[in-house]
């Protein structure tokens, strides 16, 4: 992996080889002001003029932290952080700042096309907007005529505020397949917390002083402001304990490291129990109040020791005891904090089951430094009347899991069904900025199910993968050049986020809202009509009842209500909960046949020879879709394949060497970085590389693709994929 | 009104090596993508220990803005000087771009532009002080790892850190008399 520190180095011998240029300046406005700097000697007024500030969200992630654009004469300049925005405190990434090269890559998508090659050749001739969603509309009430309006899915994702748009669109047309991102992300852990809460809180890292991080990799993994606020406690006040099979820059800032072995972390949760109940060390009072269960946990934990745990997960079992009585001694103002790699295991849910528990046990509810439930401000909904179709069925992947989210679904379990054509076929795709290829593990299975669909329409700002393999491929503006409604985003201190237009949108490119609506009308006159209305239309109503909403975001970009947390807002009320208290043991579980309380199951160890493929974030990138930015891509160019120093050793490997990485059902050829940061039996690649479309021309042809190796192991409960759970063989390639 | 002297004070224990900062100058200051051009990094530290008892740190850094810079002395055609402020600059006008102030440089912080043909630096966002503003990457840095401001003004908050905190400049051997401070 190319690191800074090697360019660093490297620019001294530059130096030998290039000599003396004499080159004519190209002088922009930067150099101008320079220029007039140097010549006086003094620091005197600016001579940049034709400035323009417009308060906008960022759109790189799922933060939406405050951005304000600088925009000088119709193009954004820079995008500077928002020091209103208490949710990102008032700063932006390294992501938000590269948003820049989102309006302006010359890969970017400018106008739709039209396959006229076969499907995933790249053959493709550009198309007006009349003709593209022509064929659209043609296509989907075709198949909705042929095989039910269920038979086109919908496929969108998180991030963009129109993916509301997107969404009724599947409502009106009329089919029930919508899928979404959390099965391929966070349903499991919020279905955890919440059947033991009644809702999925938000940790208090700013007050927390004692903090335990599993596989949440907050110092690359960046969520606001959770991120910032863990590094609060430099100089001694708060304490960080990471589990993690990666040292990660997270790890980097941690007290203390563990290389906790895979699969196990229930171990350790588990026996943290153990030590604090059986030693008397839980918050007595809280758990009589505030709890139903604990009389069951009690016995259910005995078997959970610190010494049976150590085996499990390769943590010392005198650790395991210190933590759970640091922990228990910081409490309330401790949190082992709630999430959220991807889900490890298929049994994840009871993880988090777990985690909740252990949170629960020592009173960290609702208060300060501990888990709170978040609060929303609210806005109106827009209402529409969808219209009503016989015959249309239940969603295909209905009951695959026993808490199955109706808007979310399940992804695997529905690609599986379509495969299938079990129980009936589906044969169209819509997708919204999703790229299912890079994201959906398992590839070569998504690539069959694409195969078999009649037809395949994706709307984006850039030639995804998916966008590739698709036969309409329909320009959105992006998220710099768009109107979008108001998004009240939720935690402990809410705000309301606004996304406005810095610039025109470039080239041919439109918003969802107008792609829907212009969509509806070939339709049907049902479904135009519920349709029928402007953003503003839109936004007014969302503020009906609060317009002072509106008038903070333009004046300030945000919209808040508080600037200090309140604590304690649910206390001595009832808990969305079917006993309206903390369920320790849930007997909801019990009438699904599942287990009330977490029971620990050894998952299978790593084959000899081979290592458990594990996946995580970096800080430079979001998932697939930000490895092509240029100046991302100018941070890490490609991915490599980490293995522990000892096994490439045992192996014959070296450093740098190319290799070839297995699974059961894919491949993929990468660099090796040989690294201590990593447990032998593990090995990891950042996401984002190994693609397929030529359209991202950075990265095409670089590295490898981790959902081509990654096999698709359902967790059961939430219907979230195990993402931990996959062996693959690595040889020189 | 006592003249101002900008510096920039640098708590590394925050550094999380997000490279917000990176990407922040290059946006604001047109440096070219490509290998080599920085006017600001961050480097990771070696690796300290063995598997699994490791440590890291990690290392921002950018032009140091010396009272005593090399850069200076070695330029054929006084195209480095110092504005008020004690920001160091480059004229673009009257660089020939023949690199003898990138070697002089024993903080690495100069680069070619290929773009401009000129050398090109870290100017602490002299664009933006003159309006009242901060430099990018201290404005954007999640974790607030580096705090600007005036050191000949007693009560700025860069004055007050280093008042309160242990510090240290860089190779403070090559006699430079940098203003980049870094807490320890």
């Amino acid at each position: 992996m190319a690191r800074l520190i090697d360019k660093k180095l490297s620019r001294r011998r530059f130096l030998g080889t290039s000599g003396c240029a004499l080159a004519v300046a190209t002088v922009g406005a930067q150099t101008t002001v320079l220029k007039a700097l140097a010549d006086s000697g003094e620091v005197t007024t600016s001579k940049m003029g034709g400035t323009k500030d417009v308060f906008t969200a960022c759109g790189m992630c799922v933060n939406k932290c405050g951005v304000i654009a600088r925009v000088r004469d119709g193009r954004i300049h820079k995008l500077d952080p928002n020091p209103e925005y208490i949710k990102s405190r008032g700063m932006l990434c390294a992501r938000g700042n590269a948003g820049v090269k989102v309006v302006y890559d010359p890969d970017r998508l400018k106008y739709p096309l039209i396959r006229s090659g076969k499907r995933g050749e790249g053959k493709w001739r550009r198309a007006s907007w009349d003709e593209a969603l022509d064929l659209v509309a043609k296509n989907m009430n075709e198949i909705a005529e042929k095989y039910t309006r269920a038979g086109v899915m919908f496929a969108s994702t998180e991030g963009t505020f129109q993916e509301h748009f997107f969404l009724q669109m599947a409502e009106c047309f009329g089919s029930p397949n919508t899928v979404r991102h959390p099965s391929l992300c966070l349903s499991s852990n919020i279905q955890g917390f919440s059947a033991t809460y009644g809702t999925f809180p938000t940790p208090d890292v700013l007050n927390a002083d004692y903090i335990i991080m599993a596989g949440a990799n907050r110092s690359e993994a960046l969520i606001t402001p959770d991120s910032i606020d863990q590094l609060k406690g430099d100089g001694g006040r708060r304490k960080l304990i990471y589990l993690d099979p990666r040292f990660t820059k997270t790890a980097a800032k941690a007290d203390e490291w563990f290389p906790i072995k895979p699969g196990s972390d229930m171990a350790f949760v588990l026996a943290m129990i153990n030590v604090i109940v059986g030693e008397g060390r839980y918050a007595k009072d809280f758990v009589e109040k505030m709890t139903v269960g604990f009389d069951m946990l009690v016995p259910h934990v005995k078997q959970y020791t610190p010494e049976w745990a150590a085996v499990e997960c390769e943590i010392p079992a005198e650790d395991i005891k210190r933590i759970a009585r640091e922990f228990a001694k910081a409490a309330p103002k401790a949190v082992f904090y709630p999430g959220r790699r991807s889900s490890f295991a298929d049994d994840d849910v009871q993880l988090r089951r777990a985690m909740a528990i252990l949170n629960a046990v020592v009173g960290n509810w609702d208060t300060e430094g501990g888990l709170v439930p978040n609060s929303h401000i609210p806005l109106q909904n827009h209402d529409y009347l969808a219209p009503w179709y016989d015959g249309v069925p239940l969603r295909i992947d209905n009951g695959s899991a026993a808490f199955l989210s109706e808007k979310d679904g399940s992804w695997t379990a529905m690609r599986d069904r379509i495969l299938e054509e079990k129980p009936y076929p589906v044969k169209g795709m819509m997708i919204y900025k999703q790229n299912v290829l890079m994201s959906v593990p398992n590839r070569a299975k998504t690539m069959k199910m694409m195969d078999q669909m009649d037809f395949i329409c994706t709307i984006d700002i850039a030639m995804s993968d998916t966008a590739w393999y698709s036969d309409v491929v329909l320009p959105e503006a992006t998220y710099l050049e768009r109107q979008d409604p108001l998004e009240s985003i939720g935690g402990i201190l809410p705000v309301v986020a606004f996304r406005q237009p810095c610039i025109e949108p470039l080239f041919e490119s439109k918003p969802n809202l107008w792609i829907m609506q212009n969509l509806a009308k070939r339709l049907s006159s049902d479904i135009a009509d519920t349709f029928d209305f402007t953003m503003d239309d839109y936004i007014h109503h969302q503020v009906e009842k609060n317009p002072k909403i509106l008038k903070d975001l333009k004046s300030k970009g945000v919209h808040y209500m508080k600037v200090e947390p309140s604590y304690g807002l649910t206390k001595g009320k009832r808990l969305r909960t079917k006993t309206g208290k903390i369920e320790i043991y849930s007997e909801n579980y019990v009438k699904k046949g599942l287990d009330p309380m977490p029971v620990y199951k050894r998952h299978a160890g790593v084959p000899t020879g081979k290592f458990r493929l594990i996946v995580g974030r970096n800080a430079y990138f979001t998932h697939g879709t930000t490895a092509n930015n240029a100046y991302l891509h100018d941070l890490m160019p490609e991915n490599a394949l980490w293995l522990n120093t000892q096994s490439a050793k045992k192996m014959g490997l070296r450093d740098g060497q190319m290799v070839k990485v297995k699974s059961n059902v894919g491949e993929g050829t990468l660099k090796l970085e040989v690294t201590d940061k990593i447990r032998p039996d593990c090995v990891y690649m950042a996401h984002g590389f190994g693609v397929i479309s030529k359209g991202q021309s950075l990265i095409y042809g670089v590295g490898a693709c981790d959902a081509a190796l990654i096999e698709e192991k359902l967790e059961p409960i939430s219907g979230n994929v195990a993402m931990h759970q996959t062996f693959v063989d690595v040889s020189p390639a | 009104m006592k003249e101002k002297r900008y510096a920039i004070v640098l708590d590394t224990r925050r550094c999380i090596d997000c490279k917000a900062c990176t990407v922040a100058c290059k946006a604001e200051n047109n440096v070219p993508i490509g290998n080599e051009t920085y006017r600001n990094w961050v480097t990771e530290d070696p690796l300290r220990g063995t598997y699994p008892h490791l440590g890291q740190s990690f290392a921002p850094s950018q032009c140091n803005q010396c009272e005593n810079p090399p850069c200076n002395s070695v330029c054929p055609t006084s195209a480095t000087g110092i504005t008020a402020g004690g920001i160091v600059t480059v004229n673009p006008d009257k660089c020939i771009g023949c690199k003898y102030c990138m070697l002089a440089c024993p903080y690495d912080a100069r680069y070619y532009n290929e773009e401009t043909g000129v050398i090109d630096k870290c100017t602490f966002c002299i664009q933006r002080i003159v309006v009242g503003g901060i430099p990018a990457c201290v404005e954007t840095c999640p974790t607030k790892v580096r705090v600007f401001g005036d050191l000949n003004d007693p009560s700025s908050e860069v004055s007050m850190l280093l008042a309160k905190n242990k510090h240290r400049v860089l190779k403070p051997e090559m006699g430079t008399k940098p203003y980049l401070f870094y807490l320890i």
